[in-house]
């Protein structure tokens, strides 16, 4: 249960931490967030797509900082973050999940060109 | 690509001029002399005994987690005094500004405040009462008692906690400082959307509430995964999950919800923030901005915070209950699956906060479900509690007066959200005051539980009991004040009233507002014991010193560390051999707490580094309200580079031998944590000897 190690330096987190995997992990982080930013910025796609490309590039830059930066598995000194980050998930569905209902029931009736904001309308 | 301002900006002063210190507001005045009043006699002291040093050595540096405890305490009681001083004006502005004949006073055309003024003040009444007395106060116990209950020496980060109080800290600061240097946010608690945006809130108040609530609520997630982290790994040897005491268990599932609710809060805020600075348009009116998604955003984090709040204060009332019926908690294991089910729906329940934003009837009906199935697990805990009761051997000490009071408050409270939660009903009261009142005995439930704690540990923490007379005429004024306050709010909200007015339109109500003034006299008289209550008892502190377990009847392991509680916690790790460890061992008889030998203690030595970057953290949030940009990101430089410099410190931490523990056990005269003569040093002042 208790952890009491003498040497920060033997700590699991820190064993596993590697430059180049984090320097890698930042860099594409922020150059997929960046490409994020350029896409909206140019308005060319149509709604659909553009929200489809935008949460593609998001779960990219998720998975590179899980992966590469923070290194998640399901080692004894990792599980916890694994899983913290895996129960997640269920909120992530439930509240995009239920902001989308919300919206797609919301728009019809409060705004006159939804069809034209939503694109295909859905 | 920063929006470009009307008004005066120069490069060294950004927006600020001196035309932005209200000096000529007798009300600011006021304010400005009462917070000279009030400092001049601590710094004067402070002075005088030459305390500074001991200040900073002892308490500024520290990473001791019940000393950071105390110190979220003292900031969140100072915050609730000055929400008071707030709610104490929206009550007598309402009742003087009633009706077209009503009296006008100072500036204003009714009452004595012009709208903008009176829409700061509620703003700045929600803002600070929910984010800056409630959440601290309450974070302050977690923060004290966890590490305690659970039989650690500390929490399992100790410099990032001292990081998150003066994050906290800093936050409540730019709000304070707003006062006397521009103004407040007049768009509400919430930042009613468009109202948060430039064309319509073009000076400084709204940046001040949002890089207050964006500053505090980064220091609240790095709390929530420090407290998660402590009560995952390091808990006593023994100690299984279901021996944990329930306190435990009630900020565990507090502080998962605090890890997952707080970063929406912080996208919601950066987001109005790239609006307000960089000219993007997520939630402005026109343009493809979406008004309605900051609401969604907000009340995404909103109502998971609302159980932020009231979670602890059920886990203080179920420690304080069982301790004054003299027996265990009445379905431990349920409760525990109660208080998680809660925190699970908690996610599931924002929309009620919005049912008349106009989603479909399907919509509004999956919401309505969700929040009414909360009244399940709440529900099964308030019959825990009264079986906990029910055959108990009750004592009433002060403790126990603010659980039940709690648990009264709990039924109102819970019942009218039940109420709200139906849709139809919603559309006829829905920012009425009846949500108002709703809303107040809920967090009213959180405050007598903050109450109860305080009585319940104070004596654990400082050594000493608080006095019991004036603590019991404390409880009995504030428990009379929220009777006439809320119970007229009520009535008012169904009577039409709407929140928020500056100026009440119908004389009719003029009756019940006189009854909610009378609560607030009420009240005041209730402060006025509890500070007769803190200066007796600080005077009799001789006469109330006690030993281990001053209520004789408590359960959990915190009881078991000498008194006052030395700074390493326990001489030796205790093992655990069930539940209610404390109360296991005092029944066998087996309450001795020295052992036979001691060992070296290693424990984090003291450092300036956090209280710096509460400091240039203050700085950013203050050079970005006022568009100073080199003050705010010399600030940034400021903080990345100490916290980069900090990670190359070779600090291995300080070591107390088993000979020094042994004889500060034996003589612990010199072991408190207010009397401590001996603590860790101070990190950084080896780099001056
Ligand atoms: C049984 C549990 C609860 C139910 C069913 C419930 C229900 C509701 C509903 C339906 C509303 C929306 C009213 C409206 O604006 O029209 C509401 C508002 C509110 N409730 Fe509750 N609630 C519950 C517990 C709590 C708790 C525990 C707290 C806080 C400690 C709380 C604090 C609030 C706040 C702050 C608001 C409104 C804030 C605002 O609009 O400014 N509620 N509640
Ligand atoms: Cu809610």
């Amino acid at each position: 249960m208790s952890l009491h190690r003498a040497d920060p330096l033997d700590h699991p987190d820190v064993r596993n931490a590697s430059g180049i995997a984090f320097v890698a992990g930042y860099a594409a982080s922020v150059g997929l967030m960046a490409i994020a930013l350029m896409v909206t910025l140019r308005h060319e796609m149509s709604y659909v797509r553009f929200v489809i490309a935008v949460a593609i590039l998001g779960g990219l830059a998720l998975l590179a900082q899980a992966v590469l930066m923070f290194r998640l598995d399901l080692s004894g000194g990792q599980r916890w973050k694994t899983i913290s980050l895996l129960l997640v998930v269920p909120l992530f569905v439930l509240s995009i999940g239920l902001t989308g209902w919300m919206f797609h029931t919301l728009y019809p009736r409060t705004m006159l060109d939804f069809m034209q904001v939503q694109g295909s309308g859905m | 690509m920063l929006v470009h301002l009307q008004g005066a900006w120069n490069p060294w002063l950004g927006r600020l001029t001196l035309s932005q210190i209200p000096y000529h507001s007798p009300i600011v005045l006021g304010a400005f002399a009462f917070a000279l009043l009030a400092a001049a006699p601590i710094v004067g002291l402070m002075t005088y005994y030459q305390k500074w040093g001991y200040l900073i050595r002892e308490w500024i540096t520290t990473l001791d987690h019940k000393k950071i405890g105390v110190m979220y305490i003292i900031i969140g009681l100072v915050m609730l005094l000055r929400g008071f001083i707030d709610g104490i004006m929206i009550r007598t502005q309402q009742l003087l500004a009633d009706g077209p004949r009503s009296a006008a006073h100072l500036q204003a055309v009714h009452g004595y405040l012009p709208p903008f003024h009176f829409d700061q003040i509620y703003s700045s009444h929600g803002t600070i009462m929910i984010i800056f007395a409630v959440t601290v106060v309450l974070t302050g116990f977690q923060n004290i008692i966890v590490p305690l209950q659970i039989g650690a020496r500390d929490m399992a980060f100790p410099y990032l906690n001292a990081v998150s109080l003066w994050l906290t800290a800093a936050g409540a600061a730019l709000v304070m400082i707003s006062l006397f240097i521009g103004d407040f946010s007049h768009a509400g608690w919430v930042g009613i959307v468009p109202l948060t945006e430039l064309p319509y809130s073009p000076g400084v108040g709204v940046d001040y509430w949002d890089w207050a609530l964006q500053l505090s609520s980064l220091g609240t997630t790095l709390g929530a995964l420090n407290l998660i982290t402590t009560i995952i790994m390091m808990r006593a040897p023994g100690m299984r999950w279901f021996r944990m005491p329930f306190f435990t268990w009630a900020t565990l599932s507090t502080q998962t919800i605090g890890l997952t609710a707080f970063p929406v809060l912080g996208v919601a805020l950066a987001l109005l923030s790239c609006d307000r600075y960089l000219g993007t348009h997520f939630y402005t009116a026109g343009l493809g901005g979406n008004l309605m998604l900051y609401t969604d955003l907000f009340w995404i984090w909103g109502h998971p915070e609302v159980y932020f709040i009231i979670l602890p204060a059920w886990g203080i009332m179920s420690e304080v209950i069982p301790t004054f019926s003299e027996k265990a908690l009445f379905g431990y294991t349920v409760m525990v699956a109660a208080t998680l089910s809660i925190a699970g729906l908690s996610w599931a329940v924002w929309l009620h906060h919005f049912f008349t934003m106009g989603a479909g009837p399907g919509v509004n009906l999956v919401f309505s479900v969700s929040t009414m199935l909360v009244g399940i697990p709440t529900g099964v805990k308030v019959f825990n509690w009264s079986l906990t009761l029910y055959r108990g051997r009750l004592r009433f000490e002060t403790p126990m007066l603010w659980a039940i009071g709690a648990l009264f408050l709990l039924l109102v409270g819970g019942l009218t959200g039940m109420m709200l939660a139906i849709p139809a009903i919603n559309y006829t009261v829905h920012n009425s005051v009846f949500v108002v009142a709703h809303f107040h005995t809920m967090f009213l439930v959180s405050v007598f539980g903050i109450f109860a704690g305080l009585m319940y540990w104070f004596p654990k923490v400082f050594g000493f009991r608080l006095d019991e007379r004036s603590g019991r005429r404390f409880f009995t004024f504030f428990s009379l004040g929220t009777v006439f306050v809320f119970a007229a709010m009520y009535t008012l909200g169904l009577m039409g009233m709407t929140r928020r007015l500056d100026y009440l339109y119908n004389p009719h109500w003029q009756a019940l507002l006189i009854i909610q003034e009378f609560g607030i006299f009420l009240y005041c008289v209730s402060v006025f014991y509890f500070c007769k209550m803190i200066y007796v008892s600080i005077r009799d502190r001789a006469k109330e010193a006690h030993g281990q377990d001053v209520w004789r009847t408590s359960r959990t392991l915190e009881w078991m560390t000498l008194t006052p509680v030395p700074f390493y916690n326990f001489a030796v790790i205790p093992v655990v051999h069930g539940r209610d460890a404390w109360a296991m061992r005092r029944d066998s008889g087996l309450t001795a707490t020295s052992p036979g030998d001691y060992e070296d203690i290693n424990l984090p030595n003291n450092t300036i580094v956090p209280a710096m970057l509460g400091a240039l953290a203050f700085g950013f949030g203050f050079g970005m309200v006022w568009r100073i940009w080199w003050l705010a990101g010399l600030s940034l430089l400021g903080i990345i580079g100490l916290v980069i410099l900090r990670s190359f410190a070779d600090d291995r931490g300080f070591t107390l031998t088993a000979a020094t523990v042994r004889r500060m056990e034996r003589n612990h005269e010199d072991t408190g944590i207010v009397t401590d003569h001996i603590s860790p040093p101070v990190a950084e002042l080896a780099l001056f000897q």
